[in-house]
């Protein structure tokens, strides 16, 4: 419930950059279409490709925002910590959720490039969602690491930030899973992200089901990191609260 | 911070059970070695753990207020957050039979970037209030803190003291019966601190459990009935609020203290600019 008001507070920051919380994914989806299907006419992924980047995009820039904001939850919040009552975990939660708001007003983004591309997506579009849960569900696993993380090892925010831009390149944003050569395939399938992405565009593209067991993998990846999240974080906490 | 666990039949209000809380130091690497040097040039620190309270064990029955004395440096802050549950132990245990409402720095909780409604609405959060409760007060708080009628501008530049009144009004609306209070009772002019005894004098007399820091002897004197002297990380004695400040000021820290002062004074005027 607080974390409702957090957010509401967050936003009344927010209200006059709403329209660039659509522009800056629009701009950089356009920008990666232009450059690898117009001018590389190269077949990464589905057609139409302006709407394959797109629906994946979205949820990469959701991804990237919350992850690397998170590192710094609790260093932001020092003071506030110092009296708080309520769970330290919320301080992470409350980041999520507020990058997660962003990204659902970001949609829209998609019904556009539908517009635009004329293409309408089947029934399995109720994955959308499922994606959507199991995408947070990751999110917060990793999220209470490498918040927590920050506490011990100072250099984690850096360090994150550049694997967040790696694994932008390793994950099947720009290109579809099956563009991947097949002997490096089932390794790709252990990125969490890969299942994820898949399950946001089985609806639009219903080919990309085949490999089921991409979304199995991402879904005990996310158990276990939150799992994982919560085990480091609790054993962290005392060290948390000491930041000042 | 707690997820802070109650006890509810514990005998005493708070219970320390010979609790430490040590802090890890960073200091550039030392020594002339070839690898230290090695070392120290790749901006790497050497870790130093200090104790900044060990081996503490006391009681704090309900509705006691008692005076936390100690020179600054000596670890009273982080027992009264040890105390409220919002520094976890590194040894020992604190049980707690009711919630303490930490009123330490909280106008360094303020947001200055928030309306004064939206910052009560987050700090009485913080508190422990739901935004039903919160709701209910918003009226009496701003009024209490003289803000009422701004309470939907920005916090922006706000004096100190409409802040400091701000933040012990939110903490006064709190339906608690404990409270560890570092330094608040220093605001406004004699009206208004007239005002804020009288508030504290009635939860007192109402049964409220008072953990009080203040560099102010006579308001302690006033206010509570015993002392617990920290020094050194650890307790010297649990005294009388009297002779507890007579065996302070002859403490060799008190030079310290004067400058801690100074150095509060500084962070008010950085929180002018």
């Amino acid at each position: 419930m607080l974390v409702l008001r957090d957010l509401q507070k967050q936003y009344t920051k927010f209200r006059l950059g709403y329209l660039w919380t659509l522009l800056e994914p629009l701009g950089m989806s356009i920008v990666l279409w232009l450059v690898f299907s117009v001018l590389l006419s190269r077949q990464l992924g589905e057609q139409p490709y302006a709407l394959f980047i797109t629906v994946a995009i979205l949820p990469w820039w959701w991804f990237t925002k919350g992850i690397s904001q998170s590192t710094r939850a609790f260093k932001k919040n020092t003071n506030a910590l110092a009296i708080s009552l309520l769970p330290t975990e919320l301080w992470v939660l409350r980041v999520i959720l507020v990058s997660m708001a962003e990204f659902l007003l970001s949609l829209p983004i998609i019904l556009l490039a539908m517009a635009f591309t004329r293409y309408v997506p089947g029934p399995l579009i109720v994955f959308y969602p499922v994606a959507i849960i199991l995408q947070f569900l990751l999110m917060y696993g990793i999220g209470l690491l490498v918040a927590s993380g920050v506490a011990v090892i100072p250099d984690l925010a850096r360090i994150v930030r550049i694997v967040m831009r790696a694994l932008f390149y390793l994950s099947p944003v720009l290109y579809s899973v099956s563009k991947i050569p097949h002997h490096i395939q089932s390794y790709a399938s252990l990125n969490p992200m890969v299942g994820i992405l898949g399950l946001y565009r089985i609806g639009f593209w219903p080919a990309e089901i085949e490999r089921t067991i991409n979304y199995v993998i991402s879904f005990l990846v996310a158990l276990v990191l939150i799992g994982v999240g919560l085990f480091v974080f609790r054993r962290l906490e005392p060290r948390i609260l000491k930041e000042d | 911070m707690p997820r802070i666990h109650l006890t509810p039949d514990l005998a005493a209000l708070v219970e320390f059970d010979s609790v430490g809380s040590s802090v890890v130091r960073r200091s550039r690497r030392k020594g002339g070695g070839r690898k230290q040097k090695i070392r120290r040039f790749a901006g790497e620190f050497q870790h130093d753990r200090e104790w900044l309270l060990r081996d503490v064990s006391t009681l704090i029955g309900a509705g006691e207020s008692v005076a936390i004395l100690g020179t600054p440096d000596s670890g009273r802050e982080e027992f009264l957050r040890l105390a409220a549950g919002t520094l976890i132990p590194d040894e020992g245990r604190v049980l707690r039979r009711e919630p303490l409402i930490p009123m330490i720095n909280v106008i360094r909780a303020l947001d200055r970037s928030y309306t004064f409604r939206q910052n009560i609405y987050i700090i009485g959060g913080l508190l422990g209030m739901t935004p039903n409760e919160v709701e209910m007060k918003v009226g009496s708080i701003a009024e209490e803190a003289e803000v009422a009628a701004k309470l939907d501008k920005y916090l922006g530049d706000a004096k100190p003291m409409i802040r400091q009144k701000l933040a012990w009004s939110i903490c006064m609306a709190v339906d608690a019966n404990a409270y560890a209070i570092d330094q608040i009772v220093v605001v406004g002019g004699e009206d208004y601190r007239a005002h804020c005894w009288e508030r504290m004098e009635a939860k007192r007399a109402a049964g409220a459990t008072f953990l009080l820091v203040s560099d102010e002897p006579d308001f302690l004197l006033r206010f509570c009935d015993r002392a617990i002297v920290l020094k050194d990380g650890g307790i010297l004695v649990e005294t009388s609020v009297e002779q507890g400040l007579a065996i302070v000021g002859e403490l060799p820290g008190d030079e310290r203290r004067t400058k801690r002062k100074e150095d509060d004074d500084d962070d008010v005027d950085e929180d002018e600019i």
